[in-house]
C-alpha cells in the first residue's frame, strides 16, 4: 500500500511486477538458490496413513510425457485411439475392481495424463486394474517416454507399479506448514520445534515446484468425503 | 479447569501487551457489532447430536461479530483475523454458545505455550521497510516485509514470527493469521470453533466434531494493495441486512481415531466427513448494541446435554479466562450449565 | 509332477505331528562361514541340522529345520547387489519399514517393539526347528548354533506349544483351512469349497491367482524359483481384555430388544447349562471369528448352534448368503467366493498360515498375570507380500474395503481398533444388525521380519556364492 515514500521506494515495490524483473528471477535467481540450497523432488500420491477416511477417495494424477516420435498430433491421436478401441475393457475393470470413484483420462500438449479417485491402497488399485485391463494400459504406455522398460504390465507388475507411482503427482498439502513438513521430513528432520525462518517459505516453495515441476494443489477438494465407492452405490441403492 | 489465578494471569498478560486498554471494554476482539437471527436445524442434525438447538424447530440467535484486536481503536479494514459468538436461545430458558473466528487453528497447544506467546506478543515500533532492503529480500526470493498502514505505529508482527520460528506447532496459525486480509462483510468470511466438542447421538453414541459456519454468500476478501478503510464492516451488515438476510451454513466434521481430539493447533484433514446441521439466518442489526455488542458476554462452555468439550487444554483454559475478563469488565453473567 | 524336494517342507506341510516349535532369530557374524553353513543345510552333512523338504519319502522326519533369510541377511551372505535388486520393494524395506500398511502403530509400532526386532539391520536369518519336546529342540538347536561363530543368536529363542484340538489363545480352532494347490494335494481328503489354488499363490516362477500377471522372480532363477516371501511376526493376544469385552458386549446385548433374534435356539443351544449372558459371550465370540469356539464350526454353515452337525463340514463352504457378519475375521481376510467389492480379488489374496501359539493358556479362574504374555507365533506364506499379505492387511483386514457395510471398521479379532471409535456389526435373523462399539485393540504386534524362504536349489546357490 504505497503512501508516500521516495520515488525509489514506488520503484521498488513495482518490480515484482515488471516482465523483465520476473525473467530475472526465474533464469537466474531461482538456479543460483538451486544449486546453493538443494532440494529433492519430493515423492508422489497421497501421504501414509492409516485413518480410514484418509485411504477414501485418494486422488491420482497421472502425468506421462508421450515418447520424441509421438509427439505430435499423429501420436495424440494413437493415445486417443487407444483409449476409443478399449472402452469395453475400462468399464469391465471400473465395474469389477469397483473402488474407483471417476477415472478420465485427458491428453495435454504432448502428454497423456490419468486423473482418479480411487479408495483403498495405490498398489492394490493399480495391480487389479493390470489384472483386468492390462490390455489397455500396455496400449497406452507404449506410446510414452520410458514406458517400454514396464512392459507388458502382467509380467513386469511390480516395476510396473513404481513407474505409475513415480508419474503420479506430489500432492502440495492443504496447508503451507504442512509442505514445510514434507520437505523437512525428506530431509530426515521430524524434530517438533527448531529454529525454523518462516520468511524463507517462498523460496522453499519456488524450489520445490522446481524440482517438482507438476503438482497437485491439496489432497484435492469433494463434496462427500469419507465415504467408499460401494459404499455410495450402496447406499443409493444401485448395487455394488 | 485452571486455576483461578491462571485464569487471571492470562486475561493480565493479555492486557498488559496493549499499547491502550478500555477496562469496560474486552481486551481482545474489542471492536464487535450484535446481531440478530434464528437457526433452523438440518433434518440430520438431530441423528448426530440430542441438544435441543439441533431438534428442528427455529431457535433464536444473537450473534456478535468481532475483529480480533484488543485496540479500541477502530481498524476494519487492517489485516486481522474475525470472530463470530453466537448464542443459540433454546425454548426452556437456556442458551448455549459457539464461539469461531476466521483463522481455523489456535498457536498454543496448551496454557504454558499461551504465556510464551504473551512474551513475544509485544507491540514494536514499525517502519516501513527500506527499499534496498525489500531489494534484498527479493534477491533472496523472500517476499519484502508489508508496509505499515496509515497510522500504525506498532504492531507486534516481528514477535509473533519469532515465536513460530521457535515452534513449529504453532507456524500454521501465524502463517494464516498474517495473510488473512479483511472481509468485504462480516457475512462473507467462514469462520471456524477451532476446537473439539464431543457430541451424543439419540443413540448414545459420542462423536468428536469441530464446527465451522460457511457464508452462503462465499467467502470474499479486500484488495489488499487498496488503502484500507477503517471502518466500514457495521454499515456494510446494516445495509445488508435491510436488503436481505446473510445466512450461514454451519458444518459439523466428525473426527476419527488418530485425529488431533485435544490440540487445537492442527486441524483435520480435509477428507472427513462433513454434516450439514442447519442453517443460521441474520435478519437485522441489533437495536441495542450496548447489550447486543457489549454486555453481552459469551462463553465457550455455555453448553447443554448433547454437546461436551473435549479435553483441549485451550478449551479448558477459556472457561475461567473469559468469566474473569468478564468480570472485569462488568460484562452481564448468565447462569451457564455447571459442568466439572 | 511337482518337485517337492525342492520346496522347504513348512511351505506345504503343517507339521501337524510336532507340537513344539522354535523360532531363532539369528545375525550372519562370518560371511563365509555362513555359506558353508547354508550349503551343509542342503546337502545331507551331518554336524549342521537338514532343512526338511516337502518330500519325507517313507519316514516322518523326527524334527523339521526350515529357514527364512531377511533381505539384509542375503546382503550379509555378499549376494550380489545385480541379484539383491530384483527383491520386491516391500521385502527390501522390512516389516518395520512398512508399519502404516500393516497397522502397525502405537503400541504395535515398531518403534516399541522389543529385542530382538528392535534393531532390523541385524536380523539375517530366521531359522526354525519344529519337534515333539523341547529336549529335541534344544538338541537341533545346538546343533544349528554348535561353533558359536558363524551365526548369532539375537534375543531368546521364541518358543511356542501347540494346544490340543488346534486351539489357539481367545479360545478359537486354528489351521482348519489352507490353501489346497492345483498338482499338490488330493481333492478327496480336504474339501474347503474353494477352488484349488494355483501354485503361483504360494511359489515364486508359476502362474498366480491373477490371469497372466507374474510376479517378478528374484534373480539368478536358482535363487529365486521355488522359493517364496514369509512375513514373520510374533502377535501378543490380549486375552484378559478379550475375556472382558465378551462379557462387556454381552450385557450391552442383554438390554436391547432384539436379543432373542441372537438365541433364537436359546441358549442351551450354544451350551449345555449356560445362562443367557455366557450364551451371548460365545455369541461374540463366534461371529468376531467367524468360526465358534471350541468346535471351530462356521457361522456361514451354522449361524445358530457351535455343534457340526453330521454332513457339515469344517471346512467346505461359501458366504453366498450366509449369516457369518460380513465383518467376522475369517471372512475378512479370505472372503472366499463371496461378495467383495474387488471383484477380481477373489482368492488372490490367500495366503500358508502357520502359526503356534506361546504362552500358558488362559485360566479364568486366574485372570491376571501381568508378567505372562500369550500370543501367536505365525507365519504368513505367500509368493507376493505386496499382493497378498500386505494387500489383505491394509484394505481388507483394516479399512474394509471389500464391503460398503464394512467400510470404516477393522477386523474385530486383528484390526487396529481404537475403542472410542471402533465398530461391529451382528447380523440378526430379520436382517437388521446390531452394532457393537468399544472394542479395544485385542492383538497387538511384538515383532516381525519379512523373510525369503530360498528353495533347497536356492539354499546350494547362496552356499556356493564367491566373492
Amino acid at each position: 500500500m504505497p503512501n508516500g515514500g521516495s520515488w525509489f521506494d514506488q520503484f521498488v515495490n513495482e518490480l515484482p511486477k515488471k516482465p523483465w524483473f520476473k525473467r530475472v528471477g526465474a533464469w537466474i535467481l531461482v538456479p543460483i538458490w538451486a544449486w546453493r540450497t538443494p532440494v529433492k523432488p519430493l515423492r508422489g500420491g497421497p501421504r501414509p496413513s492409516i485413518q480410514p477416511a484418509d485411504n477414501l477417495q485418494s486422488m491420482m494424477n497421472l502425468i506421462m510425457p508421450l515418447k520424441r516420435e509421438n509427439k505430435s498430433p499423429i501420436g495424440r491421436a494413437k493415445a486417443a485411439l487407444a483409449i476409443a478401441e478399449n472402452k469395453d475393457q475400462i468399464f469391465a475393470g471400473l465395474d469389477n475392481v469397483g473402488t474407483v470413484h471417476f477415472a478420465r483420462f485427458v491428453i495435454v500438449n504432448d502428454n497423456i495424463c490419468m486423473f482418479s479417485v480411487y479408495d483403498g491402497d495405490f498398489s492394490n488399485y493399480i495391480r487389479d486394474f493390470i489384472a483386468t485391463i492390462g490390455g489397455v494400459f500396455d496400449a497406452v504406455v507404449a506410446l510414452v517416454e520410458g514406458g517400454d522398460d514396464v512392459l507388458p504390465s502382467a509380467h513386469k507388475v511390480e516395476a510396473f507399479i513404481e513407474w505409475i507411482r513415480r508419474h503420479d503427482l506430489y500432492q502440495v498439502p492443504d496447508t503451507a506448514t504442512d509442505f514445510l513438513r514434507d520437505q523437512e521430513a525428506l530431509n530426515g528432520d521430524n524434530a517438533a520445534s527448531g529454529n525454523d525462518d518462516l520468511s524463507l517459505l517462498p523460496r522453499k516453495l519456488i524450489l520445490q515446484l522446481r524440482a517438482n515441476a507438476n503438482v497437485s494443489l491439496g489432497s484435492g477438494y469433494r463434496a462427500y468425503p469419507g465415504y467408499s465407492a460401494a459404499q455410495v452405490r450402496e447406499r443409493l441403492g444401485i448395487g455394488w | 479447569m485452571v486455576d483461578a489465578s491462571v485464569a487471571q494471569r492470562l486475561v493480565d498478560d493479555m492486557i498488559s501487551n496493549l499499547p491502550k486498554h478500555d477496562p469496560g471494554k474486552r481486551p481482545v476482539h474489542t471492536i464487535g457489532v450484535g446481531v440478530d437471527g434464528y437457526f433452523t436445524a438440518s433434518d440430520v442434525a438431530r441423528k448426530y447430536c440430542i441438544a435441543e438447538h439441533f431438534s428442528g424447530q427455529r431457535i433464536c440467535a444473537k450473534v456478535r461479530f468481532s475483529n480480533a484486536s484488543g485496540s479500541p481503536e477502530q481498524h476494519d479494514g487492517w489485516s486481522d483475523v474475525r470472530g463470530m459468538a453466537t448464542r443459540f436461545l433454546l425454548p426452556n430458558g437456556a442458551a448455549t454458545d459457539l464461539i469461531a473466528t476466521t483463522l481455523g487453528e489456535f498457536f498454543a497447544r496448551n496454557v504454558e505455550d499461551f504465556f510464551e506467546f504473551t512474551k513475544f506478543d509485544k507491540q514494536k515500533p514499525c517502519q516501513r521497510e527500506s527499499p534496498w532492503r525489500k531489494i534484498l529480500d527479493m534477491l533472496q526470493l523472500k517476499v519484502p516485509r508489508r508496509a505499515p498502514y496509515p497510522g500504525e505505529k506498532t504492531n507486534a508482527g516481528a514477535g509473533i514470527l519469532s515465536y513460530a520460528n521457535r515452534h513449529r506447532f504453532a507456524q500454521l496459525a501465524v502463517f494464516e493469521a498474517k495473510l488473512i486480509g479483511a472481509p468485504v462483510s462480516y457475512a462473507r468470511a467462514a469462520y471456524h470453533a477451532i476446537h473439539t466438542f464431543m457430541v451424543e447421538g439419540p443413540d448414545g453414541v459420542r462423536r468428536p466434531v469441530r464446527f465451522s459456519w460457511q457464508p452462503v454468500a462465499g467467502v470474499r476478501n479486500t484488495n489488499p494493495d487498496a488503502p484500507p478503510d477503517d471502518n466500514y464492516l457495521r454499515q456494510e451488515l446494516d445495509h445488508r441486512l435491510r436488503r436481505w438476510p446473510a445466512r450461514f451454513m454451519l458444518m459439523m466434521t466428525i473426527g476419527e481415531a488418530g485425529d488431533a481430539i485435544d490440540d487445537p493447533t492442527r486441524p483435520w484433514p480435509a477428507k472427513r466427513v462433513r454434516v450439514v446441521m442447519g442453517t443460521l439466518t441474520l435478519t437485522n442489526v441489533a437495536e441495542d448494541q450496548a447489550a447486543a455488542g457489549e454486555h453481552i458476554s459469551f462463553n465457550p462452555w455455555r453448553l447443554v446435554p448433547g454437546i461436551e468439550p473435549s479435553g483441549d487444554p485451550i478449551l479448558h483454559a477459556r472457561r475461567d479466562a473469559y468469566e474473569v475478563s468478564r468480570k472485569m469488565r462488568g460484562g452481564i453473567a448468565c447462569p451457564f450449565f455447571n459442568r466439572s | 509332477m511337482f518337485n517337492f524336494a525342492d520346496v522347504q517342507g513348512n511351505i506345504v506341510r503343517g507339521y501337524r505331528g510336532k507340537p513344539r516349535v522354535r523360532h531363532l532369530v539369528l545375525e550372519i557374524a562370518d560371511r563365509i562361514a555362513a555359506r558353508r553353513w547354508l550349503a551343509a543345510c542342503a546337502s545331507g552333512g551331518d554336524n549342521v541340522p537338514q532343512i526338511t523338504t516337502g518330500d519325507w519319502g517313507a519316514d516322518k522326519p523326527v524334527t523339521c529345520f526350515n529357514i527364512g533369510l531377511t533381505y539384509e541377511g542375503l546382503r550379509a551372505l555378499g549376494t550380489p547387489d545385480s541379484s539383491l535388486e530384483t527383491f520386491p520393494n516391500e521385502f527390501i524395506e522390512g516389516m518395520h519399514a512398512r508399519a502404516l500398511k500393516l497397522g502397525d502403530v502405537g503400541e504395535s509400532a515398531p518403534e516399541n517393539w522389543p529385542a530382538p526386532f528392535k534393531d532390523p539391520k541385524r536380523i539375517h536369518l530366521v531359522a526354525t526347528i519344529y519337534a515333539s519336546d523341547i529336549a529335541q529342540l534344544n538338541q537341533v538347536q545346538d546343533q544349528a548354533l554348535a561353533d558359536g561363530r558363524t551365526l548369532r543368536l539375537l534375543g531368546g529363542a521364541l518358543d511356542g506349544c501347540s494346544f490340543p484340538d488346534d486351539l489357539v489363545h481367545f479360545g478359537y480352532r486354528d489351521n482348519l483351512t489352507q490353501p489346497r494347490f492345483a498338482g499338490v494335494h488330493d481333492a478327496e481328503r480336504y474339501a474347503d469349497g474353494q477352488p484349488k489354488a494355483p501354485l503361483g499363490t504360494v511359489l515364486l516362477g508359476h502362474p498366480t491367482n491373477f490371469e497372466g500377471l507374474e510376479w517378478r522372480v528374484p534373480e539368478p532363477e536358482q535363487l529365486g524359483h521355488n522359493g517364496t516371501f514369509n512375513a514373520f511376526r510374533v502377535l501378543k493376544q490380549e486375552v484378559v481384555a478379550f475375556e472382558e469385552f465378551l462379557g462387556t458386549a454381552a450385557d450391552h446385548l442383554l438390554s436391547q430388544a432384539s436379543v432373542d433374534e441372537l438365541l433364537p435356539l436359546g441358549a442351551d443351544a450354544i451350551g449345555q447349562g449356560l445362562s443367557p449372558r455366557d450364551a451371548l459371550r460365545e455369541v461374540v465370540a463366534g461371529s468376531i471369528c467367524g468360526r465358534w469356539r471350541g468346535t471351530g464350526t462356521p457361522l456361514a454353515l451354522s449361524p445358530d448352534r457351535p455343534n457340526l452337525l453330521p454332513g457339515m463340514s469344517l471346512t467346505d463352504f461359501d458366504y453366498d448368503s450366509s449369516r457369518c457378519p460380513y465383518g467376522a475375521h475369517i471372512r475378512r481376510c479370505n472372503p472366499r467366493g463371496g461378495q467383495i467389492v474387488q471383484r477380481v480379488a477373489n482368492n488372490s489374496r490367500r495366503l500358508v498360515r502357520r502359526g503356534m501359539p506361546y504362552g500358558p493358556l488362559y485360566d479364568p479362574a486366574n485372570p491376571r498375570d501381568p508378567e505372562l504374555e500369550r500370543g501367536l507365533l505365525s507365519n504368513f506364506i505367500g509368493a507376493n507380500l505386496g499382493a497378498q499379505f500386505e494387500a489383505m492387511s491394509c484394505d481388507w483386514l483394516n479399512l474394509g474395503l471389500q464391503d460398503p457395510r464394512i467400510t470404516g471398521s477393522n477386523d474385530p479379532m486383528l484390526g487396529a481398533n481404537d475403542f472410542k471409535t471402533s465398530w461391529f456389526d451382528l447380523p440378526l435373523r430379520s436382517g437388521r444388525t446390531i452394532r457393537l462399539r468399544g472394542l479395544p485393540r485385542f492383538v497387538q504386534t511384538r515383532g516381525g521380519a519379512y523373510t525369503f524362504l530360498p528353495s533347497l536349489s536356492a539354499i546350494r546357490f547362496l552356499g556356493s556364492l564367491m566373492m
